[in-house]
């Protein structure tokens, strides 16, 4: 990793990327609230993958806590595009009606990448999800690590990998994006 | 042990089985499910792992027998052991990781330690405190008996279970076509996923059996979209397989003229022709899937998916395990089973379009899941005596007499004949008090062709 762009005197090109990626993911969420799927899926760029790994709980010092090859998503743009075509059926039972999902981002933290333009971002996104008539809720908490690559056309996510907190997920099913 | 209770409606249901009507209540019971944990889990064969979890001395793993942790470890000298994951001095669980590698365990409550091979080596202060009474030899942890079958590892705590080769009864020929997909076998591809879910085991266990019914509507996306290559006109097609009085049961959907072994790989398609029998084959080679519960909560299933819309797809495996954790309330543990002898890029294919279709995230499983925690809660709400589910499809179907592989064999693909036979087996063990064997020959038979068929009025 190059130099920490949060460094302790931050310049004003600084702040200006920070607000500029926070504005780019906040967006980002908000598509995926509205279920503006095939919006969304335009902002990974072609080579992008989407990864959740499987965690599991392992012994302090283990080699890893999370999975090397298991993944809960292993997709890349084009498997994206088939989970995006699904829901936009009228057959995607899981999200008929529709679950109620938002996404609340923090931490968010910007370090720039090997190639220019492209930045690594770090932060917690807090996932609620309310479905039907039932009063109770599913919540996930989970660590999001994206490349973004400034393009011509804006911002792209170029790799995007989301750690789950919990081992065993408190969840009916993931019919929508974490 | 206080006396078990048992509904009423269990008796009634060994009466409207044969007739194909089951009450909806044994699906979401708190009664039932106390029940399947003093008659039912503690005397069948559970799954536990597969070998290649644990491949080398010292590997081991967590796994459960309905409420008991278990255990599962290579010991040093290679030997699979089983041991419920419990100190002998006051019980605490002596390994807290889902998985890793480990000579010994050590409580960390007194720190009584054990080896791999479950002996008890270490008592802190032996001499002082115990003064000869406590003899090492008898405080190991305490081992639960296993057995293999081509690389699954199941536990009973049943020590006058029938031995797993009785108690698969036959299917182990259709279980080689998920477990031996070359002569090397197969190899998990990563830990298993899990999740908590409110659902009931049994209707999961019951899907998976061969509920082909289901996947036109359920995942009419699939067929819709060209992702599942399947026609509604012949969905239903095929065989339909069940072991009698042992509850395991296998669908196998056909399209009339897909290719032999169509969306395997060749170098599977080779590994198949290596490992199988000629009659293994001949049941499989146009198999569009299949589908499989071994009784009574581990099932496997092979399927295709195509990321092009139309095209055959790639065939993946997934073996599940359908864990109860209450009332109504189901941990899913979910794997991807790749051939261990193919290119590790290839494995990964193979693994992509499986996330694709199963796991919490996959396509398939989503609506499943959807389905099941919906049916699950209508359930705890029915009352026994009015609500009765129809499981009337196939009860007057004639096995086929000529095939190949063990067990009754029907066709079409899409029929109940398997699930009369899995409940009236879960039914079997439910009423049969502990101490008695639990006898296949009890469970009524699942059809009744034409010359056996009670009279209408
Ligand atoms: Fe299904």
């Amino acid at each position: 990793m190059t130099e920490a762009v949060t460094r302790s005197s931050p310049t004003v090109d600084d702040l200006l990327l920070h607000h500029e990626i926070s504005q780019f993911l906040y967006d980002e969420a908000a598509l995926l609230v509205e279920r503006r799927y095939d919006d969304w899926v335009e902002l990974f760029t072609d080579d992008a993958l989407y990864e959740v790994p499987i965690r599991v709980t392992r012994e302090r010092g283990a080699a890893w806590e999370v999975s090397p090859t298991g993944r809960l998503f292993d997709d890349t743009k084009q498997t994206l595009a088939v989970r995006v075509a699904r829901l936009n059926t009228e057959y995607a039972w899981a999200e008929d009606p529709p679950s109620r999902v938002r996404y609340y981002l923090s931490n968010i933290r910007v370090r720039p990448a090997d190639q220019q333009d492209e930045y690594h971002v770090h932060y917690n996104v807090l996932i609620y999800r309310s479905r039907g008539e039932l009063p109770e809720y599913e919540l996930l908490s989970t660590q999001r690590t994206d490349l973004l690559r400034r393009t011509e056309s804006g911002w792209r996510i170029a790799r995007r990998t989301i750690i789950v907190d919990q081992s065993v997920l408190s969840v009916r099913n993931l019919s929508y994006f974490l | 042990m206080t006396a078990p209770v048992i509904p009423d409606y269990l008796h009634r249901m060994w009466e409207t089985l044969p007739e194909g009507r089951i009450p909806a209540k044994i699906f979401n019971d708190p009664a039932v499910h106390t029940l399947e944990k003093q008659r039912l889990f503690s005397r069948a064969w559970v799954f536990l792992a597969h070998e290649s979890e644990i491949p080398h001395p010292g590997d081991y793993v967590l796994r459960w027998i309905a409420d008991l942790s278990v255990i599962v470890v290579r010991d040093e000298h290679g030997q699979v052991r089983a041991f419920r994951n419990a100190c002998t001095h006051r019980g605490n669980q002596v390994c807290k990781a889902e998985m890793g590698n480990a000579s010994h365990f050590r409580c960390s409550y007194h720190g009584w330690t054990f080896k791999n091979t479950g002996e008890l080596i270490g008592v802190p202060y032996h001499r002082e405190v115990y003064r000869g009474r406590l003899d090492r030899a008898e405080w190991g942890l305490r081992p639960v008996r296993i057995d293999t079958y081509g690389g699954l590892i199941f536990g009973t705590l049943d020590p006058n279970a029938d031995p797993l080769d009785e108690y698969l009864g036959g299917f182990q020929f259709y279980l080689d076509f998920f477990l031996k997909p070359g002569p090397e076998g197969a190899e998990v591809y990563g830990p298993p996923e899990r999740w908590v879910s409110d659902t009931d085991w049994k209707i999961c266990a019951e899907n998976f059996g061969g509920d082909g019914y289901h996947t036109p509507v359920a995942h009419q996306f699939g067929f819709a979209l060209g992702f599942y290559p399947s026609s509604g006109r012949t969905h239903f097609m095929g065989y339909a397989v069940h072991i009698p009085g042992r509850g395991h049961c296998i669908g196998i959907g056909h399209t009339p003229g897909l290719p032999p072994f169509v969306g395997f790989p060749p170098e599977v398609v080779e590994g198949y022709m290596n490992a199988l029998s000629p009659e293994q084959i001949s049941v499989f080679r146009d198999a569009r899937m299949s589908v499989a519960t071994v009784f009574p909560n581990l099932s496997f299933l092979i399927q295709p998916f195509s990321l092009a819309p139309g095209q055959p797809g790639l065939k993946f495996c997934t073996m599940r395990l359908w864990h109860p954790r209450g009332p109504g309330k189901i941990e899913m543990w979910t794997w991807c089973l790749v051939p261990k002898h193919i290119p590790a890029e290839l494995k990964h294919e193979i693994y992509r379009v499986y996330s694709l279709a199963f796991g919490a995230a996959g396509t398939f499983e989503q609506d499943d899941f959807e389905n099941w925690t919906n049916l699950s809660r209508q359930h705890a709400a029915f009352n026994a005596d009015s609500f009765e589910l129809a499981y009337l499809q196939g009860l007057d179907l004639e096995p086929i007499a000529d095939f190949p592989g063990p067990g009754r064999a029907f066709t079409p693909y899409v029929t109940e004949i398997g699930f009369r036979n899995l409940w009236g087996t879960w039914l079997n063990y439910l009423l049969t008090p502990l101490g008695e064997p639990v006898d296949p020959a009890r469970v009524p038979p699942a059809f009744h062709p034409p010359e056996t068929q009670p009279v209408a009025d």
